[in-house]
Parts: structure tokens; C-alpha cells; sequence
């Protein structure tokens, strides 16, 4: 019975995933066809490569609030230079250079000076988000086609963005499960005492997570660009809630330590797009959405907070909390 | 010298005279009577809200839900008194019963968020977040985005007039302040902050008290939007959404800690006071919105710079 209950909690995000595609397809139908989950696939990669990166900084028990901020930053300032009659390629490069900046100041913000990681992408999240009103003077700036292009090409009949975010989510999975980076990063976020005593050095690691959601960061803000093909004053608002959401739904702890860039972020990500594209199939009302999509992150959450209870109290001993950490550390080794 | 400083208790205070003695001269206006009484009037439901999410941090936890709560209590409240078509329009009863049903909405959300975060042990970040989203997308369904205007005229005196509010404010900071320093209730929030196992182990009933300090939160949320919402004039379904990021500043300038155990009640009336007089001197220099943003990003984190040196001078 416990077993049961166990295994089913140990899948409850893709059974949720399974539940949300299976009931919107019957309520809606052509919801389930191919077309519609490729597209739901290309549609849910601009926060799927956010919360990989997202994941690298909550495994380190930290947190990264300027991520939209960095989106529209990054956007902005791409925007203004194609206006301004620079080249694509050199806009995306400006892009790419400035979220690993961003995250580099993040990083430093937490490192050197020791802020709490929420303050701290708090007042970059202000900082960004005021400069990127600043140099699109708060209005919606056009950008030329190449960025639709860009968003709608194909590479041996696979959509860009589908590659992109394959690409991100492969290289953030081997990094984080194959390599001696990704295990210090764990350590790290389990106990940055006992990492810092491990001979880790845990100021340059955690730098290093913050750049690496920097770079994401960038990188879905080109995801979008190639969506939409304009920068908006709201371009990637609130995007870090949903970025945080889909980590967390994918497995993610907000406390360090316990977390996966594969499978975990895409499916996160998947399923909340999922909710969003089949309210839109069965015509909701669009003011529903964030109250839908809230629900299912929090039972999801719920669930997972079951599971981590139930695990706890097969290992029997007296504080929860201490032996959900003793169990993820476990599972981690 | 600087951690000296820095860990005084008047520092925020000695920020906020440097600040008028510097902007002062070169900003007309910002030190006329008129305009003081503005800010004391702007202050009060940061004020509010702010200290309910002292006692949450406090505790170690954090409420990101208080922004759409106020929302949720303004729309309630105007759809119970407005004058066209309310639920209880004109009738003599409405604007007390509309400030009571404002009171029970950031209760109810409150005691909900407390339920999830102490009893089924769900992350605060998480449960506040979800919250935050449900609550201001029914806030917004339910009123399908627009203002509910035409409020009964004895409500507003509650937001315009400055002794009704003030009173207000001052006993619920009052009220809130003896609850952590002088009461048992204050000794358990404090030592669920610093060690949650250890208080467990030591016969403190940590969900009870948690659960506790988000109704706090809740219930302040629904006082500020009483004050918002008769300022305005109107139920606004999107009333507070831009404060977030004053809420948290103001306590944490304060010095209220982030990872609980450590705050007052007092420091961050400071810390409102501090940013409150900040975005007026911006506002009345002309700055645009989005450089007052930038200024405002950069001082929250040298406000939480200093904390870290204050913190500091306090270790040694």
C-alpha cells in the first residue's frame, strides 16, 4: 500500500502531465494531434532553458528574481542595435555577452558582498528592468523579420528553437550528472560548510551557477524574440516565477542540493504550457489561466512534499526535515 | 566606525535626515509642511503591510502573496459599497460591513497560506507564489479587469483624512510591536526563525505559530488595502501590484533579517519612512518612472550591503 502510494508519488509529474494532455483532449479535440504537441514542445522551450539554468542556481540554494529582467535587458539592447543598423548575428552575440554578464554581477552581488540571493536579484531584477524601460523609452520596439525567421527555420526539418533547447538541456544535464563541476555544485548546495572544507571552492562555484542562468536567461530571450519579433515594455515579465515553477515541478529543491536539468525543467516547463495551451483550446476565459496554472503547480508541489514525508518516514527517525535531506543526499551519492 | 554605524538602531533614521539635507535645497517642495504630511499619508499602508511581513520573516518564512491579498480586499470591499449596484448599496451598514469582508479576505488568505506552509510543510516561496497568482487572476477574473467605482463618500475619509489613518496604522503597529516583544507569541516567532527543530524539540507548537504570522500578514494586507482603496476612491483589481518590491525592501533596510530570527517592528517603520521619502524626492525631481526603478534596485542593495556589515558588527 505504501509502496503503491510511493511509486505513484514518485511519478506524480508526468502523471499529472498524462492527466492535463489527456483531459484537455477530451474536452478539446485536435488538442492531442501532433502538430499541437510539437508545437506545445516549441512553445514551452523558452522556459524550459530557463529553468535549466534556474536549476544550476537553486542547486546551490540560491535563487535568480532578474531573469525576466535579464530577458528584457538582453532583448532591448539587441533591438536597439538592429534598428541601429548592426547585423543580426552581432546583435544575438551582444545578447549571449550580456546574460552571463548580468549573471556574473548576480554572483558577485552573493559571493563578495554576501546579500541574501533573493535581495539581491531583487534589486538587479529593478536595475534590469528599469534599463531596459530606459533604452526602449517604454514603448513596444518592431524588430526586422530575421528574428521571426530565425524563430520559424528549420535544421534537417526540425524547428530551431526545438534545437536550441535540446541542445541546452543536453549540455546542462551532462554538466550537472557527468562531470566533477555538477557533483561540487550538489555538495555545495547541500552544505557549502562541508564543501568549503571539502577543498571546494564554493565562491567561485556559485559565481559560476549565477553566470550559467545569466547565459539561459539570454538565450530564452532569443527563444522569445524569435516568437514574437518585437521587445515590449512587459517582454519576459514575471518569467522567473514560471522559470522557479518549472524547476520546482520538475523535481528541483529550493533548498539546495536535489535537482535535475533532464527531464525535470522541460517537463516542468511542458506542463504548465500544457495547461496554458488546452485552456486556450477549450476557450476559457483568459483571466482564469494564472488561477488554473497555480493550481496545478500546487498540487504538483503538494504532491512532491507527500513524497519526500512518506520517504522520510521509511527511514524512521525523529525530525523530518533532517532525514529528508539525509534521504535526497543518499539518492544523490 | 562604519560597522558602528551601521549597527546602530538610528541608522535608517540618519539616512532618511541625510537624504532631506541632501535633496533638500536643490528640491523645491520636498521639505514644505504640505509635503511631509503627504509622505506621513503615503507611508501608512507600506506601512501596514510591511510590518505583517516583518513578523513572517521573523519567523523564517516570506509572504509573496500580500500584494495580490490587497487587491483581493479592495475589489471585495467595493463590490460590497459602491453606490452603483453594490451588494449592499447605500444601505446604512455597507462601509462597515465592506471594511470587515476586507479584513476577512487578507485573514482567509492569510490563514490559507499558514495552513499550507505548517501543516502540510509545502515550501513558503512556493505556497506564496501560487497564491500570488491565483488570488490576483480570480481578483481580476471576478471584476473583469476594471476599477469598481463609486464608493459611498464615508468610506473615504478612512484613506484621505489623516487622523482616522493614522490612528489606524499607529495601533496596529503598536499592537504588532508589544505582540514580539512583549508576548510569549513573540519569543515563539523568534525561535521558530532561528531553529525551527530546535524550538519543535523545545515545546514550541511551531505550525501553530507559523500559521500564525502569515494570518498576521494577511490580515495587515487587508488593512493596507482599507487605506489604498479610500486614497483611490476605487476597488482596483490591480491596486498593489507594483509594492512588492517595497515591502520587503522597507523591512529588510530595517534590518529585519531574511533568514528570520531577527526584526522589528520599529526598524521597519524606518525602512518605510527611508523609501517613501526616497520616491518622493525622485518623483517631485522629475525623474522618470523607470530611473526612480534603477535608483530604487540600487539602493535595496546597498541597503542589503550594509545589513551584511551591521550583521557583522553584531557577530563580533
Amino acid at each position: 500500500m505504501k509502496r503503491t502510494a510511493l511509486i505513484l508519488l514518485d511519478h506524480a509529474v508526468i502523471l499529472l502531465f498524462a492527466g492535463v494532455l489527456l483531459t484537455f483532449g477530451f474536452l478539446a479535440p485536435g488538442f492531442l494531434s501532433w502538430a499541437s504537441l510539437g508545437n506545445l514542445l516549441i512553445q514551452s522551450s523558452p522556459t524550459a532553458v530557463l529553468a535549466a539554468g534556474m536549476t544550476f542556481v537553486l542547486m546551490v540554494a540560491g535563487v535568480d528574481l532578474s531573469v525576466g529582467a535579464v530577458m528584457a535587458l538582453a532583448a532591448a539592447v539587441a533591438g536597439k542595435m538592429m534598428l541601429g543598423g548592426f547585423s543580426m548575428p552581432l546583435a544575438l552575440a551582444a545578447m549571449l555577452f550580456m546574460g552571463p554578464a548580468c549573471g556574473l554581477v548576480n554572483g558577485l552581488l552573493v559571493t563578495r558582498l554576501h546579500i541574501a540571493a533573493f535581495i539581491a536579484t531583487l534589486g538587479t531584477l529593478w536595475l534590469g528592468r528599469g534599463g531596459a524601460l530606459w533604452i526602449t523609452e517604454t514603448r513596444a520596439m518592431n524588430l526586422p523579420d530575421s528574428f521571426l525567421h530565425l524563430g520559424s527555420s528549420r535544421l534537417l526539418g526540425i524547428p530551431l528553437p526545438g534545437i536550441i533547447c535540446a541542445a541546452v538541456l543536453a549540455a546542462g544535464n551532462v554538466l550537472l550528472e557527468q562531470t566533477p563541476f555538477g557533483r561540487q555544485l550538489r555538495a555545495t548546495g547541500h552544505s557549502a560548510v562541508a564543501a568549503a572544507k571539502a577543498g571546494i571552492n564554493v565562491r567561485r562555484l556559485v559565481t559560476a551557477a549565477y553566470v550559467i542562468c545569466g547565459f539561459c536567461a539570454a538565450l530564452a530571450g532569443i527563444l522569445v524574440l524569435g516568437q514574437l519579433g518585437a521587445v515590449s515594455p512587459k517582454f519576459g515579465l514575471n518569467k522567473e516565477f514560471a522559470a522557479i515553477a518549472a524547476a520546482v515541478l520538475g523535481g528541483t529543491s529550493l533548498f539546495g542540493g536535489r535537482g535535475a536539468v533532464f527531464p525535470g525543467s522541460l517537463l516542468g516547463a511542458a506542463l504548465i504550457q500544457a495547461v496554458e495551451n488546452g485552456l486556450v483550446a477549450i476557450n476559457a476565459n483568459p483571466y482564469l489561466y494564472p488561477v488554473v496554472t497555480s493550481a496545478v503547480i500546487f498540487v504538483a508541489v503538494l504532491l512532491d512534499t507527500l513524497r519526500q514525508r512518506l520517504r522520510a518516514a521509511a527511514t524512521r527517525r525523529i525530525f523530518p526535515e533532517t532525514e529528508a535531506k539525509a534521504f535526497s543526499a543518499s539518492a544523490a551519492a | 566606525m562604519i560597522q558602528r554605524l551601521a549597527s546602530s538602531e538610528f541608522f535608517v533614521l540618519g539616512l532618511c535626515a541625510l537624504l532631506l539635507a541632501g535633496l533638500g535645497p536643490f528640491t523645491p517642495g520636498l521639505l514644505s509642511a504640505q509635503n511631509l504630511v503627504n509622505v506621513l499619508a503615503a507611508m501608512l499602508p507600506l506601512l501596514l503591510v510591511a510590518a505583517g511581513q516583518t513578523v513572517v520573516l521573523i519567523g523564517g518564512g516570506i509572504d509573496l502573496s500580500v500584494t495580490a491579498i490587497i487587491a483581493l480586499a479592495s475589489v471585495a470591499g467595493a463590490k460590497i459599497m459602491t453606490l452603483s449596484g453594490g451588494w449592499m448599496a447605500a444601505h446604512p451598514a455597507a462601509v462597515p460591513v465592506a471594511v470587515g469582508a476586507m479584513l476577512l479576505a487578507g485573514f482567509l488568505t492569510g490563514l490559507a497560506n499558514g495552513i499550507a506552509i505548517a501543516w502540510l510543510r509545502m515550501s513558503a516561496f512556493i505556497v506564496t507564489l501560487t497564491s500570488l497568482m491565483a488570488v490576483s487572476g480570480l481578483t481580476v477574473w471576478f471584476t473583469d479587469s476594471k476599477n469598481i467605482a463609486d464608493l459611498p463618500p464615508g468610506f473615504f475619509s478612512l484613506g484621505q483624512r489623516l487622523p482616522p489613518a493614522l490612528g489606524m496604522a499607529a495601533g496596529a503597529l503598536a499592537l504588532t510591536h508589544l505582540m514580539l516583544t512583549r508576548s510569549i507569541y513573540g519569543r515563539w516567532i523568534h525561535a521558530v526563525g532561528h531553529n525551527a527543530a530546535t524550538a519543535r524539540v523545545s515545546g514550541v507548537p511551531v505550525p501553530l505559530i507559523t500559521a500564525l504570522s502569515y494570518t498576521i500578514s494577511g490580515l495587515s494586507a487587508g488593512a493596507a488595502a482599507i487605506l489604498l482603496t479610500g486614497r483611490l476612491e476605487t476597488g482596483s483589481p490591480v491596486l498593489g501590484q507594483t509594492m512588492m518590491l517595497d515591502i520587503i525592501g522597507a523591512a529588510v533596510i530595517g534590518g529585519t533579517s531574511l533568514f528570520g530570527g531577527r526584526g522589528n517592528v520599529l526598524w521597519t517603520v524606518s525602512g518605510v519612512l527611508f523609501l517613501t521619502l526616497l520616491d518622493n524626492a525622485l518623483n517631485l525631481r522629475g525623474l522618470s518612472h523607470f530611473v526612480i526603478m534603477m535608483i530604487k534596485g540600487v539602493v535595496i542593495l546597498l541597503a542589503a550591503g550594509l545589513d551584511v556589515v551591521r550583521r557583522r558588527g553584531q557577530e563580533e
